[in-house]
């Protein structure tokens, strides 16, 4: 009975665990049994468990996502500096909005990835490439939300900071920026993912090191269960990143939640 | 003051292309008064040249042969990811017991960036077309399916309940209230899928490939031919814009009373 109790309470998490768990076991069972491994193409859960310690333990794999996330670092952090005061501008000033948004709409719409080559053989096979690649495209939805925010920051708070004779600084800090934070996390997100994507096609394209390069070249080398690590470390980071985002908007601004579409 | 009046009412298109009419003249200007060092002009174009080369490729035949590969790894990557999508989007919404058991796979897929499987996805389908068909549909799907599965979700309960009462089964009801609530979120999904599906070409002919407009940008990099370079990148962004803007339009013909949110590609 008490069973019973807990699958109606929590009978979503039950549900997603079960269904996790039986898919991993079919996959090896199926493999272990049924239809024999031909490692070069097809691996299983025991032998991805298996590369998974031995990477765990190994240098390696920590100084390939050391490499790549020095690479995203600044390719993210310069993308906050340069996204947020021209998304601030943009909602601010009007003229600015007029003249900037058809360009920076082309631009965000447009597949950027398509200068990685040309990024990475400029700037080479090193974090600069993939940091520019990484800048270029988490860049657009940090100016895109934030000039979002400030559009829609509630005009009787700047009147009322105008009334009371606050400067421009006042109106940027005390209403502007404040209002923006919800978007601004949201935009946040929206980059993480793109970032990502810059770093493990850079990565793909052209490198000596990083978890990208890893899973690329035990890719070509048929070792499956070591590429499997590295997209399951990847995966998780992703995850990880985006979900705690999400957690942060809804913490800052809790009348968002559901609202927005993925 | 007719002109005044002319540009009042039309500033924004006026700054806004005054602005690329602008950034495009200064570029092509840049060898006029500097004198690039060795190194980096080997790395410069113009955009007079990358029109040039446009045309020539244009002429020989080499964009007609790349972009309709590419094209048909679009359109079968989008066309597969939303005969899975759609319906499987709609399933969730309207089942429970599905969404439970296929929720962690949709969200850890789709919070994931989906290239990193394109290693794999070459080693098992070659470098052929499929392996393209395949990334750009792991791309476009989960966003169509998600947010066919919210707008199932966010339909009127009380809407449902009317059609129930009256006696439609589940066939009727998908039919007549769930389809035509959840469309506007179904388009705002395929926006966002059209982005995914575009850079999974992208990314798809870059590695493994022999052709695709993907394909012509890499080998045109590796030879430092930056101007065909250019070519293929605008043709992406062009394309990119062009699809975008229509499903936009389309998304606020259909949602006009839906709330402005930001831009998401």
């Amino acid at each position: 009975m008490n069973a019973k109790v807990y699958y109606t309470e929590h009978r979503r998490l039950v549900l997603g665990v079960l269904s996790v768990i039986f898919l991993v076991a079919a996959w090896e069972l199926l493999l272990t049994y049924v239809f024999p491994v031909n490692p070069f193409f097809f691996t299983k859960p025991s032998l991805i468990a298996e590369a998974f310690k031995e990477q765990v333990q190994g240098a390696k794999l920590w100084h390939d996502l050391a490499i790549s996330s020095r690479a995203f670092l600044w390719g993210f952090s310069f993308a906050v500096i340069v996204g947020i005061p021209m998304g601030l501008v943009m909602g601010w000033r009007r003229r600015v909005e007029y003249a900037l948004d058809p360009f920076l709409t082309a631009m965000y719409a447009s597949p950027l990835v398509a200068l990685a080559p040309l990024l990475i053989i400029v700037f080479g096979v090193g974090v600069l490439g993939k940091a520019a690649l990484v800048f270029l495209l988490s860049v657009f939805p940090f100016v895109f939300n934030v000039f979002a925010g400030v559009k829609s920051t509630d005009a009787l708070l700047i009147n009322v900071i105008r009334s009371f004779g606050g400067t421009e600084k006042d109106l940027y800090f005390k209403v502007i920026l404040p209002s923006t934070m919800p978007y601004l996390i949201a935009g946040a997100r929206l980059a993480i993912g793109r970032g990502l994507v810059g770093i493990i096609v850079g990565e793909f394209y052209a490198a000596s090191e990083g978890i990208g390069f890893a899973i690329s070249q035990a890719g070509d080398t048929y070792r499956l269960p070591d590429m499997f690590v590295g997209i399951i470390i990847l995966s998780v980071i992703a995850v990880v990143l985006t979900e705690a985002m999400r957690r942060l908007e809804l913490t800052v601004a809790p009348w968002r939640a559901g609202e927005e579409v993925r | 003051m007719k002109l005044k009046t002319f540009y009042a009412e039309h500033e924004s298109f006026i700054l806004g292309t005054g602005f690329i009419v602008i950034l495009l003249a200064f570029w092509e200007s840049v060898p006029l008064w500097y004198t690039l060092p060795k190194g980096m002009a080997l790395f410069f174009t113009t955009p007079s040249k990358v029109a040039a080369a446009f045309q020539q490729l244009l002429i020989n035949g080499e964009i007609e042969k790349h972009f309709y590969v590419s094209a048909i790894a679009f359109l079968a990557g989008l066309g597969l990811s939303i005969i899975v999508g759609l319906p499987l989007g709609l399933l969730m919404g309207r089942s429970q017991t599905l969404e439970a058991l296929l929720d962690p796979y949709v969200t850890s897929f789709n919070a994931s960036p989906r290239i990193v499987w394109l290693p794999l996805m070459i080693l098992w389908f070659g470098i052929g077309i499929w392996s393209k068909i395949v990334i750009v549909f792991a791309g476009a799907v989960f966003p169509l399916l998600i947010n066919t599965y919210a707008g199932v979700k966010n339909v009127n309960r009380v809407l449902v309940n009317v059609v129930r009462s009256f006696g439609a089964n589940e066939w009727q009801l998908m039919k007549v209230v769930v389809l035509p609530n959840s469309l506007p979120y179904i388009i705002a999904g395929l926006r966002l899928a059209i982005g995914r599906a575009i850079l999974g070409v992208v990314v798809g002919e870059f590695f493994g490939s022999s052709q695709g407009l993907g394909y012509m940008i890499a080998s045109a990099a590796t030879n430092y031919k930056v101007d065909v370079v250019f070519v293929g990148v605008a043709i992406f962004m062009t394309l990119s814009v062009i699809l975008t803007l229509a499903v936009k339009r389309l998304e606020s013909r259909l949602a006009s009373w839906r709330p402005e949110t930001a831009k998401t590609f």
